[in-house]
Formats: C-alpha cells, structure tokens, sequence
C-alpha cells in the first residue's frame, strides 16, 4: 500500500473533525433541548477508534519494510517559511512514533467508552467529549510530528486541552485555580522549549528544520549550545511531565473528571516530555552530561513524590504521586541513555496507570465521589470486577515479577547501573520498594479489611458494563504487556528494543548476567518488603493513625506549595501591585493624560471662535475662499 | 463683441459683492439672505457665460445650465427649511437661531 503515508494526515484529523462537530452539535442545542448522550457517546468514540484502526495500519506497514527504512514522511502543506527556515505541515512515522500512536489511540479509544458511563446524565456531556476529542488530536499532531515545531502546535495543544479539562466543573472555584496552576506552570515550561527551540535552529536548523535533517546535522553541533539545548528542552518537559521543580500542578489537576487524570494526567499527554527526549536522542546520547542531569532529576523526582504519595488520603491524589514517581523514572531511563527501556516504561505505564485511574473511578463513582480512602474499606466484596482489574494494576505498578510494570521498570534500573550510575539505581530500588508500599496502602485501606463508613458501603454498587468492559481490557494489557519486551534471561528477545532501535541512538550496555540476575533480586526484594510492611500496617484494617509529626509534612507535599508560594508567586504578586500602585499611574497613565489635556487645552483655545451666529459663519468662508483663490492666483503666475 | 470681457467680469464683481453684503450685513432675515446668495450665483453664471464667449468654448454655457438646475433644487430645499425655522420659532430672523454654539 503506497498511500499509508497520506493516511498520517488523517489520524489526528478524526478526532479534531470529531471535537468541532459535537463542540458546534452542544453549543448549539445545550440550552433548549439537549440531545441524548448515546448519540455524543457514539460521535465522540467514532474519531479515536477509526485513528486506532489507521494506526494499526500504519504499524503493519511500517513493520513489511527493511528495519532500516522504517518510517513515512507525509507532507501536507507548507506551513510557513520564512529565509532559512521552512516548516511544514508534515507528519512523520517511524518505530516510535508508530508505537505512541498504537497505545495513545487504543488507550484514548476505551477512555473514551468508560466516559460515556462515568459522566452520564453531566449537564455538560457534549463539551466534555468536545475537549476530549480535541484533546486527542493534538495528542497525536505531539506524536506524529515530523519536528519540533508540529510538535510544539500539539504540546500546546495538549496543554490547552488539559487546562479546559481540569477546571472543566467550573462551579467550584478550586477547580480553576487547579486549572490555571497546570496552565502557568505549562507556560514556564513551555518558554523552555521555545528558548531550546530557538538555540537548535540557530545553531543548525540552516539544513532543515525536522527531525530527519536535525539528526542529520547533530554531530555538527558545538557542545556548549548543544547542551544548552538539551537542558532548555528538558525545562520544557519538566513542565509537562511534572518533575521537579515543575511537578506542582500535576497532583492538583486531579481536579477534573477521572478519566480526564487517566488519560491525560497519567497515560499520555504528561508521557510527552519523555517522547520528547526520546525524540531527540540524537541530542541527548551526543551529550551524556545533559543526559545525568535529566535522570537525576528524574529519580529524585521519584523519590520525593513517593515520599509524598505514601501520606496522602485522596485515592486519586496517590495516584498521581505514584504517575510523578513513575515519570521520574522514564525520565531515568532516558537520562542514562536507555531511550527504548524509558520508552516501554512509558508504554507500560499507560497500560495499568490508566487502569488504576479507572478504577479509582469506578470507586468513586460507587460511592458516590467520596475519595478519602480513609472513609472506604471492604469494597472487595461490593466491587469484584474493580477490585479484580485494580489489583492487577496496582501489582504492575509495584513492580510484581512478572507483571507489565516489572519488566520495565527493571530495565531502566539494570541501563542505569550498567551506565555506571549507581546512585541511580541505589536510589531507584529503595523507591520501588516505596512505590510498593504506597500502591498497596491504597489497596487494603479501599478494598481489605471492615467497612468504615457503613452508609456509602451500603449503597455502593458495580459501575455498568461500559465501564468495568475498559477496565478489563486494560487489566489483561497491565498483566501481559511486559511480555513485548522479555530480556534475554527470561528466553525473551526485547522486541520493543528492536523495534525502536532504527528510531534512538543507544547502546546497550552490556553486563554479566550474575549482575543482572542480582540486580533483579534487589528489586524483587524491595517490591516485596514494601507490600510486606503495607500488609502488615493495612491488611486487616487499620484506623486512621494521629496525624502529626512527619506524616502530616509528608501530607502537606514539605509545603512546597507554600515555599513557592512566598518565594515566587507572593513576590511577583508585590511586582505586579507596584507597578500599578506607581509605575502605572506615573510613568505610563501619565503620557496619556498629557494628551488628553493638550486637546482639551487646544478646543478651549479655538472655541472662541464658535459665536454661533451663521453669519459669522459665513464671513470665515468668505475669507478662507478669498485666501484660497489668491494662493492660487498666485501659484498659476 | 460689443461688449467686452473686462466689464462683463466687473458688472459680475459688483453683483457678487452686493449679494455678499447683503448675506453678510444688510439683512437677517432668512429669506433675503436666500435672495443674496442668489445674486451670487448670478453672478458666478455670468462670469462662466462670459468666459464661454470670449474662448468660444460651449463648456461655460453648460455649467451656467447645471447651476441653474442645482439652484432651483436647493431652493426649494431652503424655503422648506425656512418654513420649518418659522413654524419652531414664529421668526424668520438668522440671528435667534443659534441653539448649536451651546
């Protein structure tokens, strides 16, 4: 088939055609007669299954070529171009991006279908669909972009859509405020990425401003702007993938609907900063000391957040510490070169994060959107399916041998202590262990042990089949996910590391299988103690312990919030107070003032001539035609 | 020609500024400031009548017709005006209408 290439146009355009068609169909009708929510359910799941079924096409035909040859480059039209720099409108898919694509639509496809049961009978079910579809689009313009530029359109994009999703129940204003902390802290973010941007094409965006040029010339770049670079773009994933110091907004965007914080807050749009390194890989492996510094960031990241999210009492809060935590080590991964093990953290991450999220959902739908995981308890009996697909989920994100999340996260620590840094990994198994610890405090406070509030347990039911459905598609891809990428001692041949190989620059490190076999262990060990120590504090019930000393400074995140609160937001605040307290009405308001008195000054003086008799009037028209007629007297002489 | 240029533009000289001054000082009423400026449309047709004679040229003669045809329309349009002016104020003087300086 030589037209898969002109079908990459059409795999964000579903979803976009999709969000303007049910936006305009809810504008339109919301306010007189609503019209019934299977037909927006059906508008809105139309775009992303029919972008999964392209996807999927692309895939097998990326996967008929040479291993060498693998990607198509589709040019819709010429953006813009201006001297040396020519942007086009292009879409590229290679081994990453195809595999992106392949989990972001299947992912975003069965969000879609849980939503339709999870947002039912909302007064505002056709804009959540709009957003959503809207959402997915420029989830895929991110992915499929053939550069930088394209995939800025879809990162903002994305950040849009994140925004409107978060404080989509506008009614409370915590929402907002939650809505507009994920926006500006995107913005800081993002002038990173235009700042990185910027650099790379002064530096060598002469030749061609896509990525298959940019990899082209990367070698001729000098090391102190690539750096530079290198570290700009990763502010600008930092903002977006929630590290630190950046990572503030992502808890409070639990805010908005729960299968908004599954898709965008944990499977995909907050992944698009690692895409992003990994996009640039070219990048990254010329420049190892960039690369250190986007892992230690990312491991302290995941340090501090699974510090934080084994004290919180919001089952959803917990989770999003625990996709931070998780962040922090694809970030990791990347960092110490290991692009495609990063990658398959992302892609199985997706998997049971999303699951996980969905799940929490259909508790909190049960019960009737209580969320304090302190007031639920014994739902194992009311909830099976949900307790059933959640446990799988939570047994992939600790790490369980054998489960998706354990392969991955196992590769990324065995690359970053071949890498040589030890540090990393030390630090990387004690979080496991946490991680460990956290997931299944969640688990036995929800579903274990008695009932703590009787009432809502009383009325707690099994969400419908268009929710539990998703949730067990999800569970069987967070179980056996891990089997794309089997290492070597387990018989398995890495086939998501081959797959992506023509797409990164890396090299696998290479150490005795003793160490990786002992490395394994180190992990297990930590995975399994943490679900041991949780067993032992939950597993048969526990009561809410006295909240004081280092508990409650774990549940208030270290007053980060408060810190930057004084240190950035207050001080910015007094800026902005001065400038219109004195610098506005001084220096600019008064140059407008001076005008407005020079043409009040200037009428008083000319009124004296307005006597308001029309004779009068007429003699100043008699005189101005008489000087009239002798200028031109005078000038044909 | 028997009559010569010179006097026919200094006949329309002495007609323009009669109608000026009495637009300008003699009188107030509205009516009789209609009439000046009458005279100096007169004055202004024969002055393009005269120059259409002395050049042989039809073009003066033409815009003589077209003032006389503007004239009668704005005429009819100022009496109009003036009997609204009367009906508002039972005055036909120019001087009591200055209600705009205010």
């Amino acid at each position: 088939m030589e037209h898969t290439a002109t079908y990459l146009g059409l795999i964000p355009l579903f979803p976009l055609i999709g969000a303007v068609v049910i936006g305009l169909l809810h504008m339109l009708t919301c306010k007189n007669n609503p019209l019934p929510e299977k037909l927006y359910g059906a508008l809105a799941c139309i775009g992303p299954l029919l972008s999964f079924f392209l996807a999927v096409v692309v895939f097998v035909h990326l996967k008929g070529m040479p291993a060498e040859q693998r990607f198509l480059v589709h040019n819709v039209f010429t953006w813009f171009a201006v001297g040396d720099l020519h942007i086009d409108m292009g879409f590229l898919a290679d081994p990453l991006s195809s595999l992106m694509l392949l989990f972001v639509t299947f992912i975003g496809s069965l969000i879609h279908i849980y939503s339709i049961g999870y947002m039912a009978k909302d007064q505002n079910f056709g804009k959540f669909f709009s957003y959503m579809n809207l959402f997915l689009g420029s989830m895929l313009i991110l992915v499929l972009g053939s550069g930088p530029v394209v995939m800025f359109v879809g990162w903002e994009g994305v950040g849009l859509c994140s925004y409107l999703l978060i404080s989509f129940w506008s009614e409370d204003t915590n929402n907002v405020l939650a809505g507009n902390k994920a926006f500006i802290v995107n913005r800081i973010g993002d002038l990173g990425f235009v700042l990185g941007m910027s650099y790379l094409f002064w530096a060598i965006g002469a030749g061609g401003f896509d990525y298959l040029s940019l990899k082209a010339n990367a070698p001729t770049i000098s090391p102190a702007i690539g750096i530079a670079v290198c570290l700009l773009l990763f502010v600008g994933a930092c903002g977006k993938s929630a590290q630190i110091p950046l990572y503030v907004w992502l808890p409070d965007a639990m805010a908005g609907p729960t299968p908004v914080s599954a898709l965008i807050h944990a499977a995909t749009m907050v992944t698009a900063g690692v895409y992003m390194v990994a996009r640039f890989s070219f990048l990254y492996s010329e420049f190892p000391v960039a690369g250190s510094v986007v892992a230690w960031v990312g491991i302290l990241t995941a340090l501090l957040s699974a510090i934080f999210g084994m004290f919180q009492k919001d089952i959803k809060k917990i989770l999003a510490y625990s996709t931070v935590s998780q962040l922090g080590y694809m970030f990791a991964g990347v960092g110490v070169a290991a692009y495609s093990a990063g990658i398959f953290h992302v892609f199985t991450h997706a998997f049971f994060k999303a699951l996980l999220f969905l799940g929490a959902g259909s508790v909190i739908y049960a019960l009737h959107h209580e969320q304090d995981i302190w007031k639920m308890g014994g739902l194992k009996e009311k909830l099976p399916t949900t307790y059933k697909t959640m446990l799988i989920g939570a047994l992939a994100l600790a790490g369980f041998p054998l489960f998706s999340g354990f392969f991955s996260k196992d590769e990324i620590l065995f690359s970053a202590l071949a890498t040589g840094h030890t540090g990393i990994w030390m630090i990387g198994v004690f979080v496991a262990g946490m991680t460990a610890y956290y997931t299944f405090r969640m688990i036995f406070l929800v579903f274990h042990g008695k009932p703590r509030v009787q009432k809502t347990f009383d009325h707690a039911h099994e969400p419908p089949a268009v929710m539990t459905i998703p949730l067990i598609i999800l569970a069987v891809g967070a179980a056996l996910a891990g089997v794309l990428n089997l290492p070597g001692i387990f018989g398995g041949k890495l086939i998501v590391s081959h797959w992506l190989a023509p797409s990164l620059i890396e090299h696998h490190p290479h150490m005795g299988i003793g160490a990786e076999v002992l490395a394994m262990i180190a992990s297990v060990v930590a995975v399994v103690i943490g679900i041991y120590i949780a067993f032992k504090k939950f597993g048969q019930g526990a009561e809410e312990p006295e909240f004081k000393g280092f508990a409650k400074f774990g549940y208030y995140k270290f007053y980060v919030d408060e810190i930057y609160n004084a240190v950035f937001v207050q001080p910015y605040k007094g800026f902005g107070s001065v400038i219109s307290r004195f610098i506005e009405p001084n220096v600019t308001d008064s140059h407008v003032r001076f005008s407005s008195w020079l043409y009040r000054k200037a009428g008083t003086a000319f009124k004296v001539f307005q006597v308001g008799y029309v004779r009068v009037y007429a003699i100043y028209m008699v005189i101005g035609l008489s000087l009239m007629s002798l200028f031109l007297s005078q000038s044909i002489n | 020609m028997i009559v010569p240029l010179t006097h026919l533009l200094l006949l329309a000289s002495i007609l323009f500024v009669l109608g000026l001054i009495c637009v300008l000082i003699w009188r107030t009423n509205v009516i009789m400031l209609l009439i000046g400026i009458e005279i100096m449309l007169n004055a202004a047709m024969l002055v393009f009548v005269a120059g259409s004679h002395r050049w042989g040229a039809a073009d003066g003669q033409i815009f003589a017709l077209m003032i006389m045809a503007m004239t009668s329309a704005e005429v009819s349009l100022a009496l109009a005006m003036v009997v609204y002016l009367h009906w508002r104020k039972k005055t036909v003087n120019i001087d009591e209408f200055r209600e705009l300086k205010d």
